[in-house]
């Protein structure tokens, strides 16, 4: 792993950030491409477990977005 | 788009010349029939909608800007085929003349509107909105292309429609206020000449030189017409009453879209849905008698033991994926994961024939979990959930992958960081799909009420149009009687009296059994979802008031706005500075100088990058009306209008030529060149001349400021309703296109200047829109609850409650069952948020559509690490 | 013709014809619209378009104003 281009993992909520990645794509706002996103219905979802998992799986860090 | 192939009869030899006929032999599904022959119909139906679009602009008007004498002189629509990826050129703009990219581009509006040359005297009211868009997309295509637009008036008044312009402007897109006088070939390219405000002239040679065409009537107009037997108006378009926009002069028959006056999409689909209420409220007898109920072919059982087969469908999306994103290899990528029996490409996957194509695959390839990845599950996914159900797999086995927003969209300058990306999005779908399962839909019985909140034209107008389909409605209402703004309009611009429509209203209430009315009442409460609300209203004055409940299905949101009070100019410290609506009762009375001699309009004032940001759409014609009004009553007076843009869209246009007529002076300013009131000896007016080309200072009598609309109270109901609202605190539409009247929140809907500034006549078609989506729930008389809600397993749940403690929506029950408490999930209420399945001590929760297993196989795959 | 000389605005009324019809002349996104929210409203609607397929003007659009979004 790179520290220049540390994989992300997200979890979105689907009625704010993943609506805000959405209408970030439909204004062509650009950003950095080295983030994966798991949608969520809110990020009340998110366990502990997906967390530890997710580093353990290699992510540099973990966006939650809600 | 024909989603089937079609004979061209004016190229078919056989059809033309009576030979050929080799298609029907090769037709393996004989399909093709030459002895078809048009045959006449005949249906009795109780009401008909007309909504036969636009009609062209005649190319005698187009060969006076040189279309036909250069090839590279394209009207709008032409060129709108050349960027669409589907379209001819397949999306890459090029001259005609020599295949090379164009890298001057210019477009001119109002070819065949506001010319009375044509006798289309109206504004088309979309042009300036399409160039701005092609002019967005070009430069996109090629950020090289120098773009200038010519106009008169950019007429962006739709809502949030000004930021677009804004965007248009940062990217280097050049708006040039100048006539085009003249339009010449130049070897390859087409010089232009043109002359500006300050009088100078100018040329200037360009690529390609893009015509901005009106929308006229359509060509058989006057047929339409004389076969329904409705009246048309002088333009040839279908002729309404300004307080009843749909209604033709024919009993039953009602007019939508581009026919009734030009307008863009979004109007378009709000009359649709008023005229569908229009039409539901005169045959309500008959609801529900002719209809045919769609039937799914029984589902397919798919069962946790069954080998797991997923299809991946890659999708273009025009070139909006493509362009960026790998696609086949992509799809390429995705036939080596594990359990992908099938994995293919598709220009558009939403497209009619795309379902046609899904659902055949389903079949060939016993396919039981389909990985959509084109675009956002937020828009797309009940799509495919329909398609899915038609092929008769169950709704919750298709899962979407977005590289469209969320990847060729946001990296549009990193292809192969953009293609691995979607790579790792689809692996990490794939992955979760196999974890997906069949979930049953429930349905909830629907409270068979509305709620109507705002008592001006809106809410009034809503709450009788859903009256009149057979509903009971609560209509509440902050003041102490009804009507609204329309109390403060004195007149239209057509001349119509606002009073008189308050009048009708207000009686028609008095006597609808159907609509009870609530002064001095505000909403403190709202519970429970879609079909079935239940909200607590305070009510009365303020000693006596007391507390209702009311239970009800379905919520209108009608709140209405405000006169904009704007700090600047002087307002209420300068005693002769005053706002329209306070010119407008002024007028409306007897006092003796109430049309002084001289008085100046200032446009904008607080609007459009002042203290409001947005563009409040009326001012623009309140100012013509007003000014005609003076000129009516002194005709002597000298009334100068300071503007940025004359906004006086559709017919409109006919008054503010009027007013010019009649000697009404309008001067145009631009934002850094703001017209200023200055105090000294006298109050003055201080603005830039364009033709002068300097500082001009004038002592009017009254200076008269056009100040805008805000909302009224949608930040607290937004906060009740979890209602989204705009940076300037309107309300969020669902989608700004195609559900208009709709919010993000199932089951409430808005209408009027809650929504976006409009006037009188807009306002009263969308409250009627609001009225057929508020009736449909209550039609239905149940609604779906989507299955991604929590599920309880009782074996594990220890019945500690903490799901109970933290759910949010209440949507927790706690249950004995054999003496031992258990938590059980209310479908309906339930959100799927899924904080009780996070915050279980027993992994006794999982959330449908979002388990446990789905989202750690989400994230291993995420690491790549999994067998996949 | 004289079926539909006898029709009377609101009503369907003869045995044969389908009760709670209603016709849609056009079929571009006004009349699409208006022919859903028809059925919807618990009405059976005839969609008559004189051209070999539906979708009007806005088939012909590449992308829509002011979001530029896909305008399928």
């Amino acid at each position: 792993m790179s520290d220049a281009n540390p994989k992300i993992l997200g979890f979105l909520c689907n009625w704010c950030c993943y609506a805000a990645a959405d209408a970030a794509g439909v204004a062509r706002y650009q950003y950095p491409p080295n983030i994966r996103t798991i949608r969520v219905m809110c990020t009340g979802r998110i366990d502990p477990a997906f967390i530890l998992q997710g580093f353990a799986q290699g992510a540099a860090g973990i966006f939650a977005g809600g | 788009m024909p989603a089937t192939y079609y004979i061209d009869p004016d190229a078919c030899l056989y059809l033309k010349h009576d030979t050929c006929q080799i298609c029907v032999a090769t037709c393996q599904s004989k399909a093709i029939d030459f002895s078809q022959k048009p045959i006449d119909k005949t249906y009795a139906v109780g009401a008909v909608i007309v909504s036969p679009g636009f009609g062209k602009v005649s190319e005698d008007v187009l060969k006076e800007y040189g279309y036909g004498s250069h090839p590279d002189v394209v009207t709008s629509i032409e060129f709108e085929r050349m960027t669409n990826a589907s379209g001819p050129l397949e999306g890459e703009v090029k001259c005609f003349n020599d295949g090379r990219h164009p890298k001057a581009l210019a477009f001119i509006q109002c070819v065949g509107s506001r010319d009375i040359g044509c006798d289309n005297g109206y504004c088309s009211g979309v042009c300036c909105m399409y160039a701005i868009k092609e002019a967005i997309v070009a430069k996109e295509h090629d950020p090289e292309c120098e773009i200038s637009i010519f106009y008169m008036d950019i007429r962006t008044q739709g809502k949030d429609f000004d930021q677009a312009k804004l965007k248009a402007e940062a990217m280097g897109i050049k708006f040039i206020r100048a006539k085009v006088a003249d339009v010449m070939n130049w070897g390859k390219q087409i010089k232009l000449t043109y002359s500006e405000m300050d009088g100078s002239h100018s040329f200037a040679p360009f690529d390609m030189v893009v015509l901005s065409v009106g929308l006229e009537s359509p060509k058989d107009a006057r047929g339409i017409a004389d076969i329904a037997g409705f009246e048309l108006n002088q333009y040839d378009f279908c002729k309404t009453d300004e307080f009843d926009p749909l209604k033709t002069s024919k009993e039953g028959v009602f007019v939508v879209g581009a026919f009734q006056v030009p307008k863009d999409i979004p109007e378009s689909v709000t009359q649709s849905s008023a005229a569908a209420s229009l039409t539901s409220a005169l045959m309500k007898k008959y609801r529900g008698e002719g209809v045919v109920i769609k039937e799914y072919p029984t589902e397919i059982p798919v069962m946790d033991d069954d080998e797991v087969r997923v299809g991946v469908f890659v999708c273009h999306c025009g070139i909006n994926i493509s362009s960026v994103v790998d696609v086949a290899s992509v799809a390429s990528e995705a036939r080596e994961f594990g359990n992908v029996v099938y994995a293919t490409e598709s220009l558009y996957s939403c497209s009619q024939d795309a379902q046609e194509v899904l659902k055949e695959k389903i079949k060939e390839h016993k396919l039981n979990r389909i990985v959509m990845t084109a675009c956002s599950p937020r828009t797309h996914e009940p799509l495919f959930q329909e398609t899915l159900k038609d092929a008769g797999l169950n709704r919750s086995l298709v899962e979407m992958v977005n590289i469209r927003d969320h990847c060729s969209w946001v990296h549009a300058q990193e292809p192969e960081e953009a293609t691995a990306k979607s790579i790792d999005l689809v692996r990490m779908g794939v992955a979760k799909s196999r974890n997906n399962k069949p979930l049953t839909e429930q349905t909830v019985p629907v409270t068979k009420v509305a709620l109507v909140i705002g008592g001006g034209v809106a809410g009034m107008t809503t709450a009788l149009s859903i009256a009149a389909q057979g509903f009971p409605v609560h209509l509440i209402e902050r003041g102490e009687k009804l009507g609204g703004n329309l109390v403060n309009i004195k007149t239209t611009l057509r001349g119509e009296n606002p009073a008189k429509l308050l009048k009708e209203l207000t009686a028609k209430i008095k006597k609808e059994k159907l609509v009870s009315v609530y002064l001095n009442s505000e909403l403190q409460t709202v519970s429970g979802f879609v079909g079935n609300f239940s909200s607590v209203i305070a009510t009365g004055k303020t000693k006596k008031k007391k507390e209702v409940t009311l239970d009800h299905g379905v919520i209108v949101l009608a709140t209405g706005g405000t006169e904009h009070r704007t700090k600047n100019f002087k307002l209420g410290t300068v005693k002769k500075v005053v706002t329209q609506f306070e010119l407008e009762a002024k007028l409306a009375g007897k006092g003796k100088n109430r049309a002084p001699d001289s008085v100046v309009m200032i446009q904008c004032a607080g609007s459009r990058g002042d203290d409001l940001d947005y563009c409040s759409k009326v001012c623009c014609n309140q100012a013509v009306k007003n000014a005609l009004k003076i000129k009516d009553i002194n005709p002597e007076s000298q009334v100068i209008v300071l503007y940025r843009d004359m906004r006086t869209y559709g017919f409109a246009e006919d008054q503010y030529k009027e007013a010019r007529e009649k000697g009404v002076i309008f001067v145009p300013y631009e934002l850094a060149k703001k017209p200023k009131v200055l105090s000294g000896k006298t109050d003055v007016v201080e603005y830039f001349d364009p033709i002068l080309q300097e500082k001009v200072t004038i002592n009017p009598k009254l200076i008269v400021l056009s100040v805008g609309l805000v909302p009224e109270g949608t930040e607290t109901l937004s906060k009740l309703l979890k209602a989204p609202v705009t940076a300037n605190e309107f309300f969020l539409e669902a989608h700004v296109k195609l559900r208009p009247v709709e919010l993000a929140v199932e089951g409430v809907y808005v209408c009027g200047l809650a929504h976006g500034p409009k006037p009188i006549d807009e306002t009263i078609v969308q409250a009627q829109a609001a009225s057929a989506k508020a009736a449909m729930p209550l039609v239905k008389g149940t609604v779906k609850v989507a299955p991604t809600v929590s599920i309880i397993d009782k074996d594990k749940c220890i019945g500690c409650g903490i799901c109970t403690v933290v759910c949010p929506y209440n949507a927790i029950d706690m249950l004995k069952i054999d003496k031992k408490r258990k938590a059980e999930t209310v479908a309906a209420s339930c959100k799927g948020c899924g904080i009780c399945a996070s915050r279980c001590p027993t992994f006794a929760i999982d959330m449908g559509g979002f388990t446990q297993d789905q989202i750690l196989a989400q994230i291993k795959a995420f690491g790549n690490l999994e067998e996949v | 013709m004289g079926k539909a000389q006898n029709a009377c605005a609101g009503c369907t009324s003869s045995s044969d014809d389908r009760a709670g019809s209603v016709m849609v002349v056009g079929g571009g996104v006004a009349g699409l619209q208006t022919a859903m929210d028809l059925t919807d409203l618990g009405f059976y609607v005839y969609l008559v378009e004189k051209g070999p397929a539906i979708g009007g003007a806005m088939a012909q659009l590449d992308k829509t104003f002011p979001t530029n979004d896909c305008s399928l």
